[in-house]
């Protein structure tokens, strides 16, 4: 579906609207989609599907995925979004993931960005490395 | 000798030209027809010659009759007996001097009416005749020369045809020659070039085959090693390596 680009800006604005210190905040988006339901646009139900979108993105992007086939320390994690927060230049706050695939080891995944440190990551590299 | 000359020129000229033969035959004719008035004309003769002796005997009687008795008697003697013989030929032959006459005169009008009616109708035709067979062997004659220059023109023409199809020949040889080393060379350059090709075709293959080997066997490597840590790996060591990895990443931008 083509969306129309007035309604990508107006998304784009929602989801501002919906942060709260650069925190996209539950609080916040129950308040955009309060106002959304008195404006009545007209295209109400394309506006809010690509609202949804641009709202994962961005919690994509404020979210580090650590998956790890055993558990880490809670100072790992906070090592790990002090981190990514200092790389990204934007709060980001991290949530576990167990992957026994990775035999060892951790990978984290920020949006559309992958750091593997793990075994089985390595390994691939490996084989790859070997062609 | 008339006579004589005439039928020598008859046999000399008839082979040669039948219109002249033709007229000899008609000459001898004229000759052989007036033989008896020749010989009138002699037996004249003789009565003529006759007198000379006598004039001459009676003459050398004065002279000395001793001396030249013996030769009156033999001039006589002659003479009589030349007469004799020319009398008794033409009274043999049955000659009179009318007679003959009257026959040469009807001979030459037999012999003009002849000329002018028969001889000379078909001596002007076999001068015509005579004619066309002269441009006949004139015309046979050109023909033959110009057969024979046909001939030289052929023959020469023969030999320059020959010539020419020799040169012809002789470049059709080189050009063939030329083109058979030009069909090896390009034989030879397409046989390299296809061994080449095939040559960069195995070549090819084989890193083919190489890259696939390598794949495979780290592809094999890979999951064996992945089955032998995750069955080898205890809880401990996965969770050292985990934090291990953790600080890893937590220290990547600084």
């Amino acid at each position: 579906m083509k969306r129309d680009k007035k309604i990508t800006q107006l998304a784009k604005k929602l989801v501002e609207l919906s942060k709260d210190n650069g925190i996209v905040t539950e609080a916040k988006v129950g308040e955009v989609l309060a106002g959304l339901k008195q404006v009545k646009h007209r295209h109400h139900l394309t506006v809010l599907k690509t609202f949804l979108t641009y709202l994962r993105r961005e919690i994509a992007l404020q979210t580090a995925v650590v998956s790890t086939p055993v558990g880490l320390s809670a100072d790992a994690l906070k090592e790990i979004e002090a981190n990514f927060t200092k790389i990204y230049g934007r709060p980001v706050s991290a949530v576990t993931q167990q992957d026994i695939s990775l035999i060892a080891g951790v990978r984290v995944r920020v949006g559309d960005d992958v750091y593997d440190a793990s075994v089985a990551g390595r390994l691939q590299r490996l084989a790859e490395n070997v062609h | 000798m008339p006579a004589v000359c005439g039928s020598s020129a008859l046999s000399d000229s008839f082979l040669s030209n039948p219109v002249s033969s033709m007229k000899a035959t008609f000459i001898t004719l004229l000759l052989a027809l007036s033989l008896p008035l020749g010989l009138v004309a002699a037996e004249d003769a003789h009565a003529v010659s006759h007198d000379a002796v006598s004039e001459v005997a009676d003459h050398a009687a004065t002279l000395t009759d001793a001396a030249h008795t013996a030769v009156e008697a033999h001039g006589e003697e002659a003479a009589h007996e030349e007469g004799n013989k020319l009398t008794m030929i033409t009274d043999k032959f049955g000659v009179s001097l009318p007679t003959l006459i009257a026959q040469m005169i009807n001979f030459c009008l037999v012999a003009f009416v002849l000329y002018k009616f028969a001889v000379k109708p078909i001596a002007a035709t076999l001068d015509e005749r005579q004619q066309k067979i002269a441009d006949g062997l004139q015309y046979a004659e050109e023909m033959k020369t110009q057969l024979a220059e046909a001939e030289r023109e052929r023959a020469e023409k023969i030999k320059q045809a020959a010539a020419d199809a020799q040169k012809i020949l002789t470049e059709s040889r080189e050009q063939s020659k030329e083109m058979i080393e030009q069909k090896t060379q390009e034989a030879a350059a397409q046989a390299e070039a296809i061994i080449r090709k095939a040559s960069e075709a195995t070549e090819l293959e084989r890193q083919k085959m190489l890259s696939d080997v390598r794949q495979e066997v780290a592809r094999l490597v890979v999951a064996t090693s992945s089955k032998v840590l995750s069955r080898d790996l205890s809880d401990s060591e996965k969770q050292t390596f985990s934090d291990s990895a953790a600080k890893e990443l937590a220290g990547a931008g600084n």
